[in-house]
């Protein structure tokens, strides 16, 4: 199985706890034969690395160095998210089982390789922008929470990390229950559920 | 190889919805590549009225959710439109039966979607850059201009051949980004000769503007700064100590209150007219009436409106910069004067009005000038040659063999 994750954070790259999260579950995917291929961002330390537990990195920088907004600069950056993923797809022959995409930023890149190349895609959700920022409601927040929107109309599976997140994606996005996974947070079965997950991706493919 | 070349162009406008030159542009552009055995997709964004999908002098529209939820500004509303763009263009670009040979983007507008489809469908990448946003502001002065010239840069570097409308712009948008000759491309822009085919008596249309003694300066513009209607109006004494003349200007902006208190100071509020905009039909007419139309421009990257009086049979006076220094050939097709010189504007404006039979020499000339060189269908065919050659290129490419 070949898989892409998203993340906008992966060591040394750290600004929350999606970093060392990333980190710790590939290294265990590709232990149990998933080609893990990470595409991140950094702004000086580009392109593509190989890490003794076989996870493969890509890390882009955003072509546009001056913006106005954590808005625009997730925009310019998600093409060269899109780039890298569709250079690993096109370099494995068009062999990719999914996307894993972590929290909203690289949507608008997950998105368009759906519907451009036919690659589904997970959105795992962290946190969510009406959390982050209750009740904000100025263009800025609402244009993140459309982006959210869009990721969990087009994703094909949803996960989450507890019961709560699951009943909060409901309830914020009316996101229908079955669509969403809840990731275990036990160290012995999460790695399990995980593939699990993943498999049911490469599955509904065929 | 197929043997029909595809397509898709990324537009911002396309008519109905029309905000600035690029939407006539694409209109023109897409109906006589058809003629050319084109298959041309255009995806632009929606309006209000208009359908998602149309077919029109068989050109595939498709019209896309522009993103409609308020947005903090201008330019982040472009890429969130722009993400919506890709969106449904990849959907599109991997439903139809026909392959996409070529990705068209016009303007940093739809960079962000013209950069993401090539790579998602490793196909080239056409731009047509139609204006700066350094020619724009005359400089870069805040993070929302230096993201603008930025984004800008890097469509330039994505695309495999850039076009440019005119010698000026190649120079230009060569210097702006730092880009090797042999990606630029000059084609210049067009106009339909046969829109300004008007016939009919216009003496009492005539009349509304002007007493028949009267001879009629026409400027066509925006009211701002860089179009130098000021040097005009204070060519306006200069020219009336020579000859007769009604001045009538069309159009509107932010300079018209400053123009009409120096027109009051003057004393001559009844020589100069402020009509507005004008609807089409009715320019067109002002256009046969004119005795001369006038291009004082101190910023022109093309300048569309001295080739629209060129069709009309308007004789034309024109600024010696930018895009009007290639499309006027002085003392041949129209008048050159210097830029932002009141002596110099007066000095052209009368020797056209006092010599009728220069006059119809230039204006003549200005008209075969325009058949010959800025027709679409000679544009047409020049694109389609581009297509052809960034294609020969393409075929031989690792992108060819692995897609």
């Amino acid at each position: 199985m070949r898989a892409i994750i998203f993340s906008w954070e992966y060591p040394p790259r750290v600004v929350g706890q999606l970093s060392g999260y990333i980190s710790a579950m590939s290294t265990q995917l590709a232990q149990n034969k998933v080609e893990v291929n990470i595409v991140t961002y950094d702004d000086s330390a580009t392109g593509q690395t190989t890490e003794p537990s076989g996870v493969k990195t890509f890390r882009v920088a955003n072509p546009v160095r001056n913006h106005i907004g954590v808005l625009t600069w997730v925009l310019t950056l998600n093409q060269e998210i899109e780039r890298a993923a569709a250079d690993i797809y096109y370099e494995s022959n068009k062999q990719v089982d999914l996307i894993d995409v972590h929290d909203w930023h690289f949507i608008p890149a997950a998105v368009t390789l759906k519907n451009g190349l036919g690659i589904p895609f997970i959105f795992s959700v962290e946190s969510l922008e009406d959390q982050r920022s209750p009740n904000a409601n100025a263009s800025y927040n609402m244009a993140i929470k459309s982006i959210e929107w869009l990721g969990f109309y087009e994703a094909k599976r949803i996960s989450v990390k507890s019961e709560w997140m699951k009943d909060e994606v409901n309830r914020i996005y009316k996101v229908p229950k079955e669509k969403i996974t809840v990731i275990s947070t036990d160290p012995s079965v999460w790695i399990e559920e995980i593939l699990k997950l993943y498999g049911s991706m490469a599955e509904a493919e065929e | 190889m197929k043997d029909k070349l595809t397509v898709m162009m990324l537009s911002w406008e396309y008519p109905p919805r029309v905000i600035g030159g690029i939407s006539p542009h694409i209109y023109f552009l897409s109906k006589h590549l058809a003629k050319q055995g084109v298959k041309v997709y255009v995806v632009t964004c929606d309006f209000p009225g208009a359908p998602a999908h149309e077919v029109i002098d068989d050109v595939e529209i498709y019209r896309i959710d522009s993103y409609k939820n308020p947005s903090p500004d201008f330019a982040t509303w472009v890429y969130l439109m722009n993400m919506n763009m890709q969106r449904e263009t990849a959907a599109l670009t991997r439903k139809i039966a026909d392959k996409i040979d070529v990705f068209h983007a016009h303007d940093w507008l739809v960079a962000n979607a013209g950069i993401g489809l090539k790579h998602v469908f490793r196909k080239p990448l056409l731009v047509t850059m139609h204006s700066t946003e350094l020619g724009r502001r005359d400089g870069l002065h805040s993070a929302t201009e230096k993201m603008i010239h930025e984004t800008e840069a890097w469509l330039t570097y994505e695309a495999w051949k850039v076009i440019c409308c005119s010698d000026y712009m190649i120079s230009h948008v060569k210097y702006a980004y730092g880009l090797p000759s042999d990606k630029l491309v000059m084609v210049p822009n067009g106009v339909n000769i046969y829109n300004y085919y008007v016939n009919g008596d216009f003496r009492e249309f005539r009349s509304k503007f002007a007493l028949p003694e009267e001879k009629i300066v026409l400027f066509v513009g925006r009211l701002v700064y860089e179009k130098g209607i000021h040097v005009l109006i204070n060519a306006v004494p200069k020219i009336l100590s020579k000859v007769n003349a009604k001045f009538i200007i069309v159009g509107s902006g932010y300079m018209k209150e400053q123009l009409l208190n120096i027109v009051r100071s003057m004393g001559l509020e009844h020589k100069v007219l402020f009509e507005g905009f004008m609807d089409e039909p009715t320019l067109l007419k002002l256009q046969q009436v004119a005795d001369v139309s006038v291009v004082p421009s101190l910023f022109e990257p093309f300048g569309i409106v001295a080739l629209e009086a060129m069709a009309a049979r308007s004789p034309v006076v024109a600024s010696d910069t930018g895009g009007l220094s290639e499309i006027i050939e002085h003392d041949v097709t129209g008048v050159k004067v210097y830029p932002n010189n009141p002596d110099s504007l007066a000095w052209g404006i009368s020797k056209v009005l006092l010599d009728a039979n220069y006059a119809r020499y230039i204006k003549e000339n200005a008209y075969r000038r325009v058949q010959e060189k800025y027709d679409w269908e000679k544009i047409a065919k020049q694109t389609k040659s581009i297509y052809e050659g960034v294609l020969g290129e393409y075929h031989k490419s690792f992108w060819a063999k692995a897609t």
